[in-house]
């Protein structure tokens, strides 16, 4: 699905190490529109990973550009800060801090930014609230379940109101009733708020959940459809 | 959540680790803070007994540096700095630490003229003064009457002699509140030293400037060779006990220093190497390399001011026993004073900061995409 002004646009993307040896990503082009979930398919070193860490701008690529909003991402000056006011990663083993509470890791990326902590304290209650564990906020990671934890993840990346989310194998570590809830919370959130949704999977399950499937083998774009 | 706070709960969730690292620099400091408010003490006590005696310059051999300046023949020396303008009183001093009962530490024993103004300041608390130059008494300090179990009416031999205790006294400077004090006669006769005295104290009337003063150091300087009139301060500072106690206490900050930096570089070295995918998610979700940075040192700088403030407490456990063991009781006097713990407290921070710097920088350069995949 192409759109007139999309959310996401990449161009001829490449990223090459050992001096282009490893051509990890090999001219990657998409569009992805507000509100759109594609999925990213393929196998293992397919480029799935790498091209979401292009677009999370955690690595630079080699030829090609990004732009998310229309802002091309060489003229980023700031990719951390970057990141923090538009991206939202959701990771496969939640990674949250296991010394922290729910709501203190989901106002972790708050952390050393601006604004007030009580505000951000409060943004991270309402969506704890809203992701149905208003109850569990007090509660260690350890003392969660793992649709809970991956909830909190999920509260963790909408923290700072972001414009795409980027998930890698979100509900690989869940069982499947947990995985459908867990999908069905980020249709619904991306949905209502416009936002891009990237999510790498291996999962058919999963991935016929998205709008649309992208294929990936050695680095290019293989396949591109809808589910 | 703060930064300090997740700093905080970051060294709570290694809580065996932080405690560890925390009592290595507890201890440092602790040494620091003994030693170096003992080494001031020791300073301070003797120059606030000089002080309190109301002397004004003291004359000395000039190259001696002990503790109880080198005795010399006092008479001649005594008639040259009589003579020199605004000298009102010249009066010699002889002091020696005696063993005087088996069973307790040796204690000084200060021989002063009779009569003289070295008394004036003490408080004499029962009994009488010597009465006459050659009476076979002496008057015992608050500290030493404690440690030698003795009271007034009781007797005590020194060298030899027996000597019946006549008074107790109070005296403002430690070193006195420990001593016995007999007439400089009696001292001269026990300790075999006729005539001799480790120094000469001149009290100078009240009308000598800063100029004047110096003035008669420069004669004495020229007139008598060998001696140096100097300040009760500059003598202290000349003791070679002083200067060695002051050199080990400076030796201990360096060494404490170093280790307490040392330790804090591994602790938090280790603690960033287990926690690389921790950070490479803390700076995908968009923490900046600054922000990692500062939680390093902060959890670099709590340890260390954690460790620092116990260090303090424990220092001046240390240095309040070893005052109140009886072999050094009346001897030393610790200075403790807010600045100086600050200063102790300045330096833990800087143990942290030195010791965090690597760590912080590791971190901070870490490639959130390479430390996300770090297992």
């Amino acid at each position: 699905m192409t759109t007139a002004s999309p959310k996401l646009r990449i161009q001829e993307v490449a990223l090459h190490y050992d001096d282009g040896q490893t051509r990890a990503l090999d001219g990657v082009s998409l569009e992805v529109a507000p509100g759109e979930f594609v999925a990213i398919v393929g196998p293992s070193g397919s480029g799935k990973s790498s091209l979401l860490n292009v677009i999370g701008t955690l690595e630079q690529p080699t030829a090609g550009q990004v732009y998310l909003d229309g802002k091309a991402y060489s003229e980023i000056r700031d990719a951390s800060l970057f990141r923090r006011e538009n991206i939202g990663f959701v990771f496969q083993s939640f990674n949250l801090i296991p010394t922290l509470t729910a709501l203190e890791n989901v106002v972790v990326p708050t952390v050393g930014g601006s604004g007030r902590v009580a505000a951000h304290r409060s943004r991270a209650q309402a969506l704890l609230a809203q992701l149905g564990l208003g109850a569990r906020m007090g509660h260690l990671p350890g003392k969660l379940s793992g649709g809970e934890r991956q909830r909190v993840a999920i509260a963790r990346a909408l923290i700072n109101n972001p414009r795409m989310i980027l998930a890698d194998e979100p509900t690989g570590s869940l069982d499947s009733a947990n995985a459908e809830q867990v999908l069905d919370i980020l249709k619904g959130v991306i949905k209502q708020q416009g936002l891009a949704m990237i999510m790498v999977t291996h999962d058919a399950k999963v991935s016929a959940h998205a709008d649309r499937i992208i294929h990936m083998r050695d680095g290019r774009i293989e396949q591109e459809g809808g589910t | 959540m703060t930064l300090l706070e997740f700093a905080i709960s970051n060294l709570r969730r290694r809580a065996a680790r932080s405690g560890l690292t925390m009592s290595a620099i507890a201890l440092g400091i602790a040494a620091v803070v003994a030693l170096t408010s003992i080494a001031w003490g020791f300073e301070a006590s003797w120059q606030k007994a000089n002080d309190a005696r109301g002397t004004d310059l003291i004359v000395t051999r000039v190259a001696s540096e002990n503790t109880m300046p080198t005795p010399f023949r006092e008479e001649r020396v005594r008639q040259v700095l009589a003579a020199m303008p605004h000298v009102h009183e010249v009066v010699g001093l002889l002091s020696e630490m005696l063993t005087v009962s088996e069973d307790a530490p040796p204690v000084f024993v200060f021989g002063w003229v009779y009569g003289s103004y070295l008394w004036d300041h003490l408080k004499l608390q029962q009994g009488h003064w010597p009465r006459e130059p050659m009476e076979d008494g002496v008057v015992i300090g608050s500290i030493a009457a404690e440690t030698l179990h003795k009271k007034v009416g009781d007797f005590i031999e020194i060298e030899g002699k027996r000597f019946a205790v006549i008074g107790l006294f109070e005296s403002s400077a430690v070193v006195e509140n420990g001593a016995l004090i007999m007439t400089l006669d009696q001292a001269q006769l026990i300790t075999d030293k006729p005539g001799k005295v480790n120094v000469l104290n001149i009290k100078l009337d009240t009308t000598a400037s800063e100029a004047e003063v110096q003035a008669i150091k420069e004669r004495v300087k020229r007139e008598l060779p060998g001696y140096v009139a100097i300040t009760s301060g500059e003598l202290v500072r000349k003791n070679a006990v002083v200067r060695i106690s002051k050199a080990m206490s400076n030796a201990t900050i360096l060494i404490a220093g170093l280790v307490g930096a040392l330790v804090v570089f591994n602790t938090m070295l280790m603690s960033i190497n287990e926690r690389t995918k921790e950070i490479g998610i803390l700076l995908a979700l968009g923490w900046q390399r600054a922000t990692v940075m500062k939680l390093v040192f902060s959890e670099a700088v709590v340890l260390s001011l954690l460790g620092g403030a116990a260090g303090i407490l424990v220092g001046i456990g240390i240095a309040w026993g070893l005052e109140h063991v009886e072999l050094m009781r009346g001897k030393i006097d610790p200075v403790f004073s807010v600045p100086f713990c600050f200063a102790v407290l300045g330096l833990s921070v800087l143990l942290g900061i030195c010791g965090g710097i690597y760590p912080a920088l590791k971190a901070a350069r870490m490639q959130p995409s390479a430390a996300l995949r770090y297992e």
